[in-house]
């Protein structure tokens, strides 16, 4: 088991240093890559700014604890798209095509190679600025340095990555039955927009099933709001707790759904 | 994360030019409408995918809604720089139409790789024009876009009709038609002045994201340009950018009426042209360097 994990750790390891090595190879691309993103988090503090010039407050959450959820989704998104988002996007063309075979070959689990075959370096500074709009909020709020708060953010938090892989791990599935897919990244776009605001939002006659729906039942709320909920605002360790049980639940859902897809895979080249 | 680029529709696939030959008015008119007719069938074929597609974008449209109500009611005010609650959300959906016509994916990316793989030649030995037979091409997409989500359009502003206060009277109505046809025109020119970049640049991808991203932001998709602060609000109306979704969408709303109406048409129109007089231009210079690669 440990030997294992250590064979797939130094594969990983291998596998950033050849797609730093190849990124590298093509640095204008690079630099694009990184300032589209800054101009993006440019984009999402200039509305941060203007929506904060006119209120206080955001569905209880006040100006530097919104700050933080900003910085924690933004560095959420970098981590899923700097080391999944393009590698799931590839698969519904690595079915169309048949290639999907030659990954199915090699003596290694189809999941993790499927999934973590590439590193995508251009959105790695992502997890410096969002970390850095972290910082700048817990500095504004004057945050108290409180560890158990910060180590159930970093385990909540951990959770939130996986939960939206696993989440993402599903879309992808699809992909085996939905030949002409629409881009995975323009699906994990619309389906990631609910996580993107505090769950405080979803409010009202209609809204709060919905909010309820996707905290219990497809729990990709929890993706953000738990964690930087825990770190600035209430530590409710009810929703710790839950969010820890549907991680693992959600983790051997999702890959025994993927493993089912590939079965249903009828290799298009041969 | 950055909007992606298809989002508004699915990336219309790399253009195929056909070998008509003739020459006239008439022949021409009718060399263009096939191109039209073939395209629609084109996109009509995955109607399935479509319908997917166009349920799927409505769930950012929910937790917008939400979040707008979120802050009106945080901040205690009716209304935000002139802008009610209602106004806001009804805003935000009447965006949703304007890049409808003005949103081209794939075109300046298209066009690139048209010049890069040498592709490009087939218009200049083949009576077609590049120019002009994107247009029609991109027209029948629109058609079949807005054909087939129709229905859920129509479902979305039927569930969400309480967010418009009045109905506009038939001169906005008019106003607008013609504000959301100059849309896909300036739209249209503007991408392809953004392609025929690659006459100098071979790769255009990167430069097109960054447009892209920025566009997002500065045509208004993402807030009513007025609730910015002072000196960007003006700022941004006057570039043409807004024409692309702000406009539209608050003609619709009776926000412009009268003269003011009348003088942003003819600014909408101005950039329209002054985008194809670039396009033309940029397309002319670059076919003298264009070296045809490719064999």
């Amino acid at each position: 088991m440990g030997q294992g994990i250590l064979r797939y750790l130094r594969m990983y390891a291998q596998l950033g240093q050849y797609t730093l090595a190849r990124e590298m190879s093509f640095r204008g691309n690079f630099l694009v890559k990184v300032s589209v993103e800054v101009i993006w988090l440019g984009i999402l503090l200039a509305f941060y700014a203007t929506v904060f010039g006119m209120t206080n407050t955001i569905a209880e959450w006040n100006r530097p604890q919104y700050l933080f959820f900003v910085g924690a989704f933004f560095t959420l998104n970098g981590i899923i798209e700097t080391f999944f988002l393009e590698n799931c996007n590839d698969f519904a063309e690595l079915v169309r095509t048949g290639d999907l075979d030659f990954l199915l070959l090699k003596p290694i689990d189809e999941q993790f190679l499927i999934t973590c075959r590439r590193i995508d370096w251009g959105t790695a500074p992502n997890l410096l600025m969002g970390g850095g709009v972290m910082v700048v909020s817990l500095y504004q709020m004057g945050w108290p340095f409180d560890l158990v708060r910060l180590l159930t953010f970093l385990v909540t938090f951990g959770c939130g990555i996986a939960i939206a892989y696993c989440f993402m791990l599903l879309l992808t599935a699809l992909s085996v039955w939905m030949i002409r897919n629409q881009s995975l990244m323009e699906m994990w776009w619309l389906f990631s927009s609910l996580a993107r605001y505090p769950k405080e939002i979803f409010k009202g006659t209609w809204a709060q099933p919905i909010g309820i729906f996707f905290t219990f039942v497809m729990p990709i709320l929890l993706v953000v709001n738990v964690p930087a909920n825990a770190m600035v605002r209430a530590l409710e360790p009810s929703m710790v707790v839950f969010t820890l049980v549907s991680t693992v639940l959600l983790f051997w859902l999702s890959r025994r759904f993927f493993l089912h897809a590939l079965r249903s895979y009828r290799s298009a080249s041969s | 994360m950055t909007p992606p680029d298809t989002l508004v529709e699915p990336e219309a696939p790399a253009a195929q030019a056909p070998g008509v030959v003739g020459r006239g008015p008439i022949v021409t008119t009718r060399k263009y409408v096939k191109i039209f007719r073939a395209s629609l069938g084109e996109r009509m074929a995955y109607r399935g995918d479509f319908l997917l597609g166009t349920v799927l974008r409505f769930l950012p449209m929910v937790t917008t809604i939400l979040l707008w109500q979120a802050i009106f009611k945080s901040s205690g005010r009716s209304n935000l720089n002139r802008f009610t609650y209602n106004e806001t959300i009804a805003y935000l959906l009447l965006t949703h139409i304007s890049r409808m016509f003005s949103s081209m994916p794939g075109l300046a990316g298209g066009i690139a790789r048209e010049i890069r793989e040498g592709t490009l030649k087939r218009y200049l030995i083949q009576p077609v024009d590049l120019i002009g037979y994107l247009i029609s091409y991109r027209a029948a997409h629109k058609v079949a876009y807005i054909v087939t989500s129709f229905l859920p359009y129509a479902l979305l502003f039927f569930v969400c009709r309480n967010f418009f206060d009045t109905f506009p009277d038939p001169a906005t109505l008019a106003g607008y038609a013609a504000s959301l046809i100059l849309a896909f025109l300036v739209g249209f020119f503007f991408e392809a002045s953004v392609g025929m970049v690659g006459f100098w640049f071979l790769e255009v991808t990167s430069l097109l994201y960054i447009v892209m991203t920025l566009t997002f932001f500065i045509s208004g998709q993402m807030l009513p340009l007025d609730l910015l602060p002072a000196p960007w609000s003006s700022f941004l109306k006057l570039l043409p950018f807004q024409y692309m979704a702000y406009f539209p969408a608050v003609v619709f709303l009776g926000k412009v009426k009268g003269t003011e109406l009348v003088i942003g048409l003819l600014a909408e129109l101005f950039w329209a042209v002054f985008f194809m007089i670039v396009a033309r231009t940029l397309y002319r210079v670059g076919l003298r360097r264009y070296s045809a690669y490719g064999g």
